[in-house]
């Protein structure tokens, strides 16, 4: 019988809740390309080869091997571009939308999704500053929000900011390498 | 018999209707859960499980780009949740076991319920079957073919079903039957 609760018990713990959305997908692309009033969507289809060289650097493989970067233009300007990433964690998966300026770096960081349980930690970490550690990141650069905000927020935001730094790592190595390198 | 609900003594009896109402609690706020991330059709339970996977892509040679304009409202577009084969892993190994505690409890209950033995063992192999119809569903539906959403269906209303008829006759023996005393 104590097997039996015990199992129980770690069950569900273990159990994975219902995502959210913390910030809706046209609210993050306004604030990530701002003033943007055409978009474009650009999908990278990876080989084989180039899907491993990703899955390499940061043991990441896109759905269905396809990276989309959102392209915002404002008339003829390029505004930026924008990734949403996924990390699956073992409470559930988050999502991340990256906005790059022009020149390449970070411009900012959203969380978009979140899972229920998980949604009060990323939302101290927020509060905490995490999303403004990565502004001005370029590719070649490692996010270091969660090292940034620990001891200023308890142990599971800081455990979150760690699977947010993931999908900013992620984003920076997709953008760095496929952006601009392949051509359409 | 020895274990028999009707006769059992009043904390037994109120123990095993506060289990039935716990479960009963869970199973309605599991339906509504299903109802919000996967639905109850065929077609939304094979959207969540079967996913672009079954399109079995084929990975270009070299890396290429298509790019296209979207618009605005291109991005506002509902979403449908998707469980991927990492996912599901997950999911089974976290959920089946639960689902198992939950038929072994509702099995004890059965065996205190003065039934026929076949329909005893009908009840608790309904049990058992429903969540490796519901899981079984899901894999078949990622792995082999959409048509076998309808198993996930089936397997969730067999859960259901066999939750209410476990609790419909528990409760009538344990508080109306005559041959409580």
């Amino acid at each position: 019988m104590n097997l039996l609760l015990r199992a129980a018990m770690i069950a569900a713990v273990l159990h994975i809740t219902p995502a959210v959305v913390l910030v809706k997908r046209p609210d993050a692309v306004q604030a990530l390309l701002p003033g943007a009033d055409a978009y474009f969507a650009r999908e990278v289809h990876l080989s084989d080869a180039d899907a491993h060289k990703l899955h390499v650097a940061v043991d990441w493989s896109p759905e269905d091997g396809v990276l989309t970067f959102y392209r915002g233009k404002a008339g003829s300007a390029v505004v930026g571009a924008l990734e949403f990433v996924r990390v699956d964690t073992p409470h559930g998966p988050i999502e991340v939308a990256v906005g790059f300026a022009p020149e390449g770096t970070v411009r900012g960081v959203i969380v978009t999704k979140a899972t229920v349980e998980m949604k009060p930690w990323v939302l101290e970490a927020v509060a905490a500053g995490l999303t403004n550690r990565y502004r001005g990141l370029k590719t070649g650069d490692s996010p270091g929000g969660a090292a940034a905000i620990a001891g200023h927020v308890g142990d599971l935001a800081e455990y979150i900011a760690g699977e947010v730094d993931k999908g900013v790592a992620r984003a920076l190595a997709a953008y760095g390498a496929f952006y601009n390198h392949v051509r359409a | 018999m020895l274990y028999d609900l009707r006769r059992a003594a009043l904390p037994i009896r109120w123990l095993v209707t506060c289990l039935l109402a716990t479960l009963g609690l869970s199973y309605l706020f599991g339906a509504l859960m299903v109802s919000l991330y996967a639905g109850f059709t065929p077609k939304r339970v094979a959207a969540t499980y079967a996913g672009p996977e079954m399109s079995m892509r084929m990975p270009p040679e070299t890396t290429m780009v298509v790019e296209h304009p979207i618009t605005g409202t291109d991005f506002a577009q509902p979403e449908v949740h998707t469980v991927d084969t990492n996912l599901l892993i997950q999911d089974t190994h976290v959920h089946v076991p639960m689902y198992g505690l939950i038929a072994a409890a509702l099995s004890l209950v059965v065996v205190g319920l003065s039934l026929r033995q076949g329909w005893a063992l009908g009840l608790i192999t309904l049990l058992f079957a429903a969540p490796w119809l519901d899981f079984g569903g899901m894999w078949l539906t990622k792995i082999a073919s959409e048509r076998f959403a309808i198993v996930t269906l089936i397997g969730g209303w067999a859960m259901a079903a066999a939750y209410l008829v476990v609790t419909v006759l528990a409760v009538q023996q344990m508080w109306f039957s005559r041959e409580r005393s």
